[in-house]
Formats: C-alpha cells, structure tokens, sequence
C-alpha cells in the first residue's frame, strides 16, 4: 500500500525535480517534501519516492540515516529538539532538557503516549546569540528558561 | 565608527523586500558588473581585493574563481555554502533573513564574472524560515528582471535555486556539499580534482560561503583598494563577528578584520555577564584552537590568529567564564565531532568516537591516568592524515584544550 | 616514462601511474585496505599513507599520481606511525574473532598487523556491538563487528555487476554496510564479495569451517564448466598422514587475467567444483583381460583390435564420440590418429545443449573448448546418431564429467549392439559396466594441455593438483595407442612430451601458432 501524496506536493516534486541535470539530484529536496506530508520516512516512502527518482530504494535509505533530519521512525506532533552542543551548555541547556525530560515524563528519544511530543537532543543550530535555544518542528526558541519552555509548551495544541 | 559593509541597512525595516533594497542602491553593483565591466574585469577587481573566504578556511575568492577553465563545454555551477555548521556560527543567518538581496547581487555578480547560469544555494535544513525568506526574494529578482534570461538586457541568464540539507555538520564541507546536491550521502571526495574544474555534476563548480558573496557587490562599487582601507591591505573588509557564550550581548558585530578580539568581547558585546569572569575563548568556531584569558589581546584576522597556532575561521566567538569546567567543554567538542563524522575515513571514524568514548568515560567519574595522553595521541592519528579538514577541525579544538588546560582536566582523573 | 625515486631507488614509470602501482611493480608492497585494482580510488582506508619530499602532509599513495623527479618514502617513520594509528584504530573496535574466523591467514588486518603492528591494545572502551551472522543472500554471510568500511563489496555491487544490492547506512562510528531490508545479495558474480573482502566481514557459507587457508595449496588452472576460459585457482588441502579428507579442493578463486575474465569468475564457476572430487573413476578395467592389467597392456590390446579392423578394411565400422571437453593438444591426436592415419569417418561430438549465457563472463556454451575444436577443423554439430551407430562394431568414447547429459535411452540400446567399446571417463556412470575396457582419465585441474576460449585465446595451464587413482590424461593413452598401432607409429614415437605434441599442433596447424 503506497502512501498518497497531495497534488500539491507532486506537483512540487516535479518542478523541482527539473532543476537539476540528474534526477538523483532532487533526492533531498523531495524527502522533506515527503516528511512534511507523512511525518517520516518509512520503507514504503523510501519505495516511493525511489520510484519517483528513478533510484533504487537502497539509495533513497542510504540517504535517509545520513541526515539526522529525516525521521526514520513517527515523531510526535511537535518535535522538541534541544540544542546540547557548547553555547548551549553553557548557558545552561543541560538543566533544560532535565527540566522537558521531567516536564513531558519521557527520556531523549522518546515521544509522550498522547503522541503530542518528542524530544530529542541535536547539535548547533546556528542561534547561539540566543542560547540556550530549541526547535520545536521548524521554529526557534531562544533565551529559554524552564519558564518560558512551559509557555511555549502549554500554548501549543 | 568603522564602516559596516554587510549589515549597513540592518536597521531598515523590511530590508528583505526588494522595493526597500533597490531604494537603497540595491543591485547598483549588478547593475554596474553586467553594463560597464567585463568578466575579467571583476575577477581582476576581486583578487586585487584580496576577498578571503569567510566560511572557515579563508581561501582568497579570486584565486578560486580564476582555477575554473574560461572555456568549457560543460555548464559551470555556484554553490553558495550556506551550511553554516560550524557550533558558534549564526551571521549567515543574519544576512539571508536580513539582507537576502544582497546575496543575490552578490551571487549574480559572482556567476558573470565566471560564466555561471546557475546558482543553487545550499541551506542548512534547519534554517527553514531563512529558506523561505531566501525563495521570497529570489522570486522577486526574477520578477525585477535581476535574474532569468537577459538580465538587464545584458544577454546574460542566470537561475538561482534554494537548496536544503537535512542536518549534517560534514556538508559545510565543499565537497560533501557537493555530494549532498547531487542526492548522495554527504561524504567528501578526494581532492585532487577541485571542484573548480570536476564540481557539481563533473562540471566545474565555484563554492563560497554566503558573507564571502555578500562583500561581492560593495567591491565592485567602490573598488579594490577601498576594501582593502577597511581591514588589513592583505586581509581586507569586515567581518560579521559572533560572539557567544557568557558575555552580556551576545549577537553579530561587523567590525574591520583586524579589530582586537578583546574590544570585541568587552566593548562591543558588552563584556562578561555580570559575575563572571573570563577563562577562554573559542576565536573562530568550535575548530579554532582555544585561548585563555592572558591570549585575548590578539587581533582578529587571519595571520594573527596563525601566529597565536589559532584560526579566524568562520569568527565566531564562544567566550567561556572560570565557573565552566574545561571538561565539559571537551566533552560538547568530542560529543559533536563524533556524531558529525561522515564515517568514511577510518582515523575519523573510529579516532572521534574513541576519544569521545574516553571523555564520557572521564566525565563519569572513570578517569584514568595515561587517559590524556591517549586522547593526544589519537587527535595526532587524525591530524593531517583524514580524507577532508573535518579530522583536523576534530583535532585542533581537543589537543589545545589539553594542552593549555591539562592541570584542571588532570583533576578529574583516577589513578 | 617518468623517473621517480621510491625508498631511495630510481625507477622509471610510466605517467599516470598512481605511487602504489608503481611500488608495487618494483616489489615495494604499501599496505592497503580499501584500494582494489578494478575500482576508482576512494583512498578512505588511510592505511597506504606516504611521505613525498617536498609535500608536508602525508599522501594516499592508492590515488597520488607520480611526477618527475618525485621522491617517495613508503618505511619513513611518520609512515610507519601513520600506518599503526590506523591499524589501531581498526582493531580497536574490531572483534578479536581470529579463532573462529575463515579469513585467518589471509586477513589483510592479520597481515598488517604482524608488519606494522605488534602492540597492546590501549582500547579500554566499550567495543560497537554489531549483527555478526547475517545471511546477505546466495553463499553470503556478513558480520558487521568485523567489517573495515573499505566499501568494496559496495562498489563492487555498484561499479560491476552493476546491481547495487548493498549500501552504507548511519553514520559516523555507526556507519555500517548491510543490503537493503529484505532483498538479498542476488547475481551470479556474488561469490567474489567473499574474495574481495579484506578481512572475514564477507565469508562463503561454502567455506565456513572447512578447514584453514594455510592447508590449501593455491595452483592456477583455467575454467572448464563454459568457453569463456575464466582463470582461476584450484584450492586443495594436501590431507593428513593420520586420516583422509572428504574431498581435495576445498575452494576455486578468481585469478587476474586481462585478456581474458579481468579480475572476476562466475559464482557457476567459483562453485561448482564438486565434480573434481565426486564420483570419480579411478581404476582400469578391461573385461576378457586377465586379471589386473597395467593401462599399458589394456591400451595394447586395444590397439591391437584396431590396427586388424583397419587392415581388414572396416575403419568404416568404429566410431568414436567425444566432448568438447578435450584439449587442443588432445583434440589435435584424436584428428591424427582416428581421422587422418585411421581414415575414421564417424566421429561425433555429443556436446551438452547450449545454458543462458549473461552479459558479462559466463558463455552459453558448457565445454571449454569448441572453439578449439573448431580451430582443428571438427564439425561439432551433433551427428544423426540413429545412422552414426548403425553398423559400428568398435567405439570410442571419450567422456568427460557431463557424461550424463549424453541421451541414456539413445546410448543404451546402440551399445548392446556393438562389439567391441572403449570407455575413457573421469567420472562413475552407470553405462561403465556396458564397456569393455574402462580406462580413467583425469581432469583439466589434474593435467596439462591448452585450451581455446569463445574469443580464440590460446591459454596453456599446468596441473593444479595430482591425478587420482590410476587416472591419466587422454593424451598419453591416445600418444600410447597410436605407438601401438603399425598404422603410422613412428611419427608418435618422438612425442614422448605434451610440449611436443603442442609443437606438431603449431606446425600443423597455423591458428596455434598466433602470438597470444
């Protein structure tokens, strides 16, 4: 059972795809495009979007478990990623992720039951002017504290 | 007050709009390259600049432009680096999402003078909101006429394309980039050949980071030698730098190359946040070797930190108060190097994630003695002897932390 | 040609060469691991590090071009602690598997390790647990602990069978080689992952346990199961005084050979090596004899029948049937002696049907040697076998391990017919106990002789191992029985060796003459 995508998004795959000289090419592009409809990429998005390419799928997953952006397994609604690398930490952004871990009741790596949350721990995110920072999906939040994590949090639905 | 170059407007509301940007001699330069100046011209103009890449390694940006063949009968391509890895590094942000005008003018300015009609732009993925900013923009030279076919009437056609990673430090690297564009794993090739003439599809390819293209246009406007007044005759310009970590305003400072470090840290960032005291600095992002309080006075640009056995790299200042522990620094650098590492080469691969193993292993409280020597040992195995710089900018950071802070980090050691 | 200069020797290269290579041809061995002749550089292994004069890092020499005037030093001491951070490296998160692992004695990491190595292991960390049995497909099994990264199976699988069925997954120290979730190792080049594996990451379940690579004597031979004439080595284990092995050869490897297969075999070839060993006839036996004969009294008698059947006039009467499994030194007596001397008329091949052929290596043909047999002017077009046995009262046949694929059902009944018949096989066969005189032969990994691949490659092997038993190669019988005979004995009483033979073939014979 293939997963569907919008037209939307097929459409977008193939404009993009026509920008460059190998179809290999547009791999990147079209498994964020991908991701953003279904969450993750599984083997059947690998198949699909192998067959979209005209690659194999060893080639499509030998991409996927390079890139720690592309989800191998489902996240949650809103994915919680804490920045853990030196501005961070000196900021105080270990305290942080204690503060999400016993928050949100799960480890690093683990999404709540509700499916609401995962949390993960990444590297750099390039906004150490606003360390300790995390991204929650695609946002940034900087200058956190536990205070404004529980804002942030508590306004998300 | 020194002149800024990159972050002049940065005060203009709604810079990002090309309206604003053209009201404020936006595209001049553009305009000026494709009427009045011949490609060999521009290169001539950028050498004679002395433009040093700002993206870690400072390779002068006219020097690489001229390795790329004039005549070939493959396409040529521009990839700007927007990568922006390296830990302590955020100023590209500031331009594209500020300014993405400017590297716009800078990129087609840049692809004229080598022969380039196409341009890809390869963004960190996690730079989303910039992504869109940049594709905003880019939407909007082409509706101007700034990019397309015949630009200007100039008969010269140029395409920009936005190009997102997916998280990976090792794509900051010029051609694990490449690979990365091209859909592939982002392991760097072996070099020899350059990209310049084997890039991007085997085509000949130019790689500069996105503040290198952004200094394009002023050069051309105002000329060689009136960059190298601003900086050093060798070294000349601005750059953006960042300064992080526990001073009470951290954030960009574009300031002449040159300008001393210690002004930077206590004049304009404002100095360390209230009852802390300076222990070290990271000068140039993570890879930069680390100086300590007494080695501040230096000026940053290229060949001082050199001398200081440090680097400008991408200028990204992370300043660390005496209440850190040395070793938890060691361990934010091993822990990141080893994730990073592509894999491919075995004294990265291996070397990073032992060394880390033995950080880890210190930091629980199983600290050895001889473990020191073993990390200095394995960061030399990596030293000089990967396929790409990541081994050395694994190495650098962790062998001038032991070197200048072993009686601390000795404390943390068993028998 | 560039001069270069290589631990202080001067030597003279051709340009292009890369500084490994031109090592390698002045016997100066740089240790690799990732390197491999058929692929691209990738120069990740870093084990083949160099110091050039003049260049202050150290360089790959696996991908480093020479230049003239260029110094190399390969024993340097920075190249010797180069070398022992890699090794060390790889050993430390390496499982010590040697007792349990089919690549001892011929482990690149073993090897290295005896040259460059002999230190304590300083690794007091937590080794990368990994899949260690993983069943990759066809005669594979894949352990991950062991594997170095070298990517050659990856590239190997990409680059020439061009089917891509293993990949590189993660990333950093996690980084592993696997084939994609449930779609196995699946060509019929498989078996040369084994080989080119470096270390025991890589191992034929084929293999697995048998015994130890340092009991095999490795000896070239030449392919004989399709006309493509693959080289190879014939693996086999000399036995112990004190009890016998189950069989000799215990593996058949590639062998390098340009011209002819470049660097791979076909896993039909690298497999099917059985029949060496399996079922094989090794006595004489030759009914109406008196008790145990020497071959040399059977094939006198034989040839005594003949010469009277020729005299009498009845060449006409005796058949004789073979394969093209004959060599050319061979093939060239049975067209002397039968056709030319004996006037024999009915001689007919009995070839299998043609297989698949694929587009790389393997032929459709299942004989070594049409192309030499056509060379010597047989017609191998399979005769009308219901005339071709009519009337025959003496045959020959000369068979060889595909006997049974010959029509039992046709070779049956003609043989209850005919008087006199001759057998020379290598192998049991249920139509031995119909011949008269059964003499064993041997095979072409047992003797010597030539043999003319689809493309007219002449290629002259040696013997990879003893014949079994009392076995002989066809051509001494046929040399014996043509001294034997009065019909034309002189001229076979100087060909006493298979070089001889091979000389009257090339006077005879010009295509045999061509330079290979």
């Amino acid at each position: 059972m293939s997963p569907e995508l919008t037209d939307r998004t097929k459409k977008k795959i193939a404009e993009i795809s026509s920008r460059y000289a190998s179809k290999e090419a547009a791999l990147l592009p079209v498994l964020h495009l991908v991701q953003n409809e279904t969450g993750f990429i599984s083997q059947q998005e690998e198949k699909l979007v192998a067959d979209l390419l005209d690659i194999q799928p060893i080639r499509v997953k030998e991409v996927v478990t390079f890139y720690t952006m592309f989800n191998q397994k489902q996240v949650g609604k809103y994915h919680i990623q804490v920045c853990s690398n030196l501005t961070c930490s000196l900021l105080g952004g270990e305290s942080l992720i204690d503060h999400l871990k016993e928050k949100l009741g799960i480890a690093v790596g683990e999404t709540t039951a509700d499916q609401k949350f995962t949390l993960t721990t990444v590297e750099c995110l390039g906004a150490c002017e606003q360390a300790p920072c995390m991204m929650i999906n695609f946002d940034y939040y900087g200058n956190l504290d536990k205070g404004k994590i529980d804002d942030i949090l508590d306004k998300l639905e | 007050m020194a002149e800024k170059i990159l972050t002049k407007n940065f005060g203009l509301e709604n810079l990002f709009k090309i309206g604003v940007y053209l009201e404020n001699k936006g595209y001049a330069a553009a305009k000026k390259a494709l009427a009045d100046m011949k490609p060999d011209g521009i290169l001539e103009e950028v050498k004679a600049a002395n433009l040093r890449g700002r993206g870690g390694a400072g390779f002068p940006a006219g020097v690489k432009w001229g390795f790329v063949p004039k005549e070939s009968d493959k396409p040529k391509y521009l990839c700007v680096n927007a990568d922006e890895g390296e830990p302590g590094t955020f100023k590209d942000r500031y331009i594209m999402s500020h300014n993405p005008h400017l590297l716009i003018e800078g990129i087609i300015i840049t692809s004229y003078c080598v022969g380039i009609h196409t341009a890809f732009i390869y963004i960190r993925g996690e730079y989303e909101a910039v992504a869109l900013r940049l594709e905003q923009a880019i939407a909007e030279a082409y509706e101007k006429g700034f990019l397309g076919k015949d630009i200007l009437g100039s008969g010269f056609h140029l395409d920009v394309y936005v190009h997102r990673g997916a998280g990976a430090y090792i794509c900051g690297e010029e051609t694990a980039l490449l690979e990365s564009l091209e859909g592939k794993r982002g392991n760097p090739r072996l070099k020899p050949p350059f990209p310049a003439s084997v890039g991007l599809f085997g085509c000949p390819t130019v790689i500069n980071n996105v503040e290198t293209i952004s200094n394009v246009p002023s050069i051309v406007l105002n000329g060689a030698s009136w960059f190298c007044q601003t900086g050093l005759p060798k070294d000349g310009g601005t750059r953006i730098f960042g300064v992080s970590g526990m001073v009470k305003k951290p954030g960009i400072y574009e300031l002449p190359v040159g300008t001393s470090l210690k002004e930077i840290i206590t004049k304009h960032a404002g100095g360390m946040k209230e009852g802390k005291n300076l222990k070290a600095v990271i000068p140039g992002g993570m890879s930069a070797p680390i100086l300590t309080a007494d080695e501040i006075a230096i000026d940053m640009d290229f060949d001082s930190l050199m001398q200081a056995k440090s680097m400008l790299g991408s200028a990204a200042i992370i300043v660390i108060d005496e209440e850190t522990s040395m070793l938890d620094v060691l361990k934010r650098i091993t822990k990141f190097y080893s994730h990073e590492s592509c894999g491919q080469c075995t004294p990265c691969r291996i070397g990073n994630s032992w060394i880390n193993k033995i950080v880890k292993r210190i930091a629980d409280g199983s600290g050895k003695r001889g473990d020191l020597d073993k990390i200095v040992k394995l960061a030399n195995n990596m030293l000089g002897k990967t396929l790409c710089p990541l081994g050395d900018a694994a190495a650098m950071p962790v062998l001038s932390i032991i070197q200048k802070f072993r009686k601390e980090l000795e404390t943390y050691l068993g028998n | 040609m560039v001069k270069i200069f290589i631990d202080e020797r001067a030597l003279d290269v051709e340009e292009g060469t890369t500084v490994l290579n031109a090592a390698e041809s002045a016997g100066i061995k740089i240790p690799h691991l990732c390197y491999h002749k058929a692929f691209v550089p990738e120069g990740t292994c870093r084990m083949c590090l160099v110091e050039i004069e003049g260049i202050p890092k150290l360089e790959l020499a696996c991908s480093t071009r020479v230049r003239e005037g260029m110094k190399i030093s390969t024993m340097s001491e920075r190249v010797i602690e180069a070398r022992k951070g890699v090794l060390e490296c790889l050993l430390a998160e390496h499982p010590i598997d040697c007792p349990i692992c089919d690549q001892a004695g011929e482990c690149k990491l073993q090897d290295y390790y005896e040259d460059y190595g002999l230190f304590e292991s300083e690794f007091r960390e937590t080794k990368e647990k990994r899949e260690k049995k993983i069943e990759i497909g066809k005669n594979l099994l894949h352990d991950q602990e062991r594997c170095v990264l070298c990517r050659r199976c990856v590239r190997f699988l990409s680059e020439v069978t061009k089917t891509g069925e293993m990949g590189v997954f993660e990333r950093g120290i996690h980084a592993e080689v696997s084939t994609y979730d449930g779609v196995p190792v699946d060509n019929d080049y498989s078996g040369n992952l084994a080989e080119i594996c470096p270390v025991g990451a890589i191992t034929d379940k084929d293999f697995r346990f048998k015994t130890r690579t340092w009991f095999l004597h490795s000896r070239e031979s030449i392919c004989p199961l399709c006309s493509r004439g693959c080289n190879i080595f014939v693996e086999s284990h000399q036995g112990f005084s004190r009890f016998s092995l189950p069989k000799r050869v215990y593996r058949v490897r590639s062998r390098e050979n340009q011209a002819v297969n470049g660097f791979w075999i076909c896993d039909k070839g690298r497999y099917e090596y059985a029949y060496l060993d399996q079922a094989r006839s090794v006595d004489i036996s030759a009914k109406n004899g008196k008790g145990s004969s020497t071959w040399e009294e059977v094939i006198s008698s034989v040839a005594e029948k003949t010469d009277r059947m020729y005299y009498r006039k009845r060449s006409g009467y005796m058949g004789i049937m073979l394969q093209s499994w004959l060599t050319n030194e061979e093939l060239f007596l049975v067209k002397k002696i039968f056709r030319d001397d004996l006037k024999i008329e009915k001689i007919g091949f009995f070839d299998p049907p043609d297989g698949k052929a694929d587009d790389f290596l393997l032929t459709k043909e299942r004989t070594p040697n049409k192309r030499g047999a056509k060379e010597l002017g047989f017609d191998l077009q399979p005769p009308d076998w219901e005339r071709f046995f009519d009337n025959v009262e003496m045959l020959f046949l000369f068979a060889s391990p595909l006997l049974d694929k010959m029509d039992a059902d046709l070779l049956k009944p003609a043989l209850d017919r005919i008087n006199t018949k001759v057998l020379f096989t290598s192998h049991d066969h249920e139509i031995k106990s119909s011949f008269d005189v059964v003499l064993p032969v041997s095979l072409i990994a047992e003797k010597e002789g030539s043999l003319t691949n689809i493309a007219g490659t002449v290629q002259n092997f040696l013997p990879a191992m003893d014949a079994l038993g009392d076995s002989k190669p066809e051509w001494q019988y046929l040399v014996e029985f043509a001294r034997k005979m009065t019909v034309n004995s002189k001229y076979y009483r100087h060909l006493s060796s298979l070089e001889s033979i091979r000389e009257e073939m090339k006077k005879e014979n010009p295509f045999f003459r061509e330079e290979q």
